[in-house]
């Protein structure tokens, strides 16, 4: 509770929809996340594409991005609006923070782990070029005996 | 490095020649199945990514059993919901025939 929780909300809009009708739209979401102390962190147009399969009678769809914190109240309300609009044909909010806190966390560990290795690798490194030295001195004493 | 990933990652095709191998001689070598998702360091699958799920998605767009990827448990779950959100967002298809 302590930390904001952020979500993801994806949504495709019905490819009769102009540029206008996607800003507008956009708008909307801005303002309804706005209204209810939610920030929006982040907006990707991933313009128009195929859809994979039909949904309704469409073949494909503009895809638009929104990355936002907020509380559970927002996206209630988020979900209740978009379902109203005949224009947007499918949408899916996901909370994202707790998983992005556990690759977080899997990463930081990952990465200790290597140091840790790297740490200890050094001195096996080091101790086998060691003995490598040694063995060279060696060759080079015998060498030298020889050469005397 | 996309292109690339994708190649090494087409786990129907590959697996699929050596399990030829296999079921010619009973005591083969079995080549050791390796997370994909481990291997590459990957911690958060995300389900925008379409070009990281397809090798997961086979023709029949069924997910790809562990068995056959060789994914380890913990990935093989997050895939799992990965690929039911893609579906979901028309991404990726629930079935194709």
């Amino acid at each position: 509770m302590s930390q904001a929780r952020q979500y993801e909300l994806v949504y495709i809009v019905s490819p009769d929809a102009t540029e206008q009708d996607v800003a507008d739209l956009h708008e909307q979401v801005a303002s309804t996340i706005a209204r209810l102390q939610g920030e929006l962190m982040k907006t990707e147009n991933w313009g128009r594409r195929k859809l994979a399969y039909r949904i309704g009678k469409h073949r494909e769809g503009t895809y638009v991005l929104e990355v936002f914190t907020g509380t559970g109240e927002l996206t209630k309300e988020l979900d209740r609006r978009l379902k109203v609009f005949d224009r947007v044909i499918r949408h899916l909010i996901v909370r994202v923070d707790e998983e992005l806190r556990v690759a977080e966390r899997t990463r930081a560990r990952r990465q200790v782990d290597s140091d840790r290795r790297a740490a200890r690798r050094p001195e096996s490194a080091r101790d086998r070029s060691a003995d490598g030295a040694d063995d060279s001195d060696g060759g080079d004493a015998d060498a030298e005996v020889d050469n005397g | 490095m996309a292109d690339d990933r994708r190649g090494s990652a087409g786990p129907s095709k590959g697996r699929g020649s050596s399990r030829g191998d296999k079921s010619g001689r009973r005591s083969m070598y079995r080549r050791r199945k390796v997370c994909k998702f481990c291997a590459d360091k990957i911690d958060y699958i995300d389900y925008k990514d379409v070009r990281m799920l397809t090798p997961f998605i086979p023709e029949r767009a069924k997910i790809l059993p562990r068995r056959i990827s060789g994914t380890c448990a913990t990935h093989q779950r997050k895939l799992q919901t990965a690929i039911k959100r893609a579906r979901l967002l028309a991404l990726i298809p629930y079935l194709t025939d």
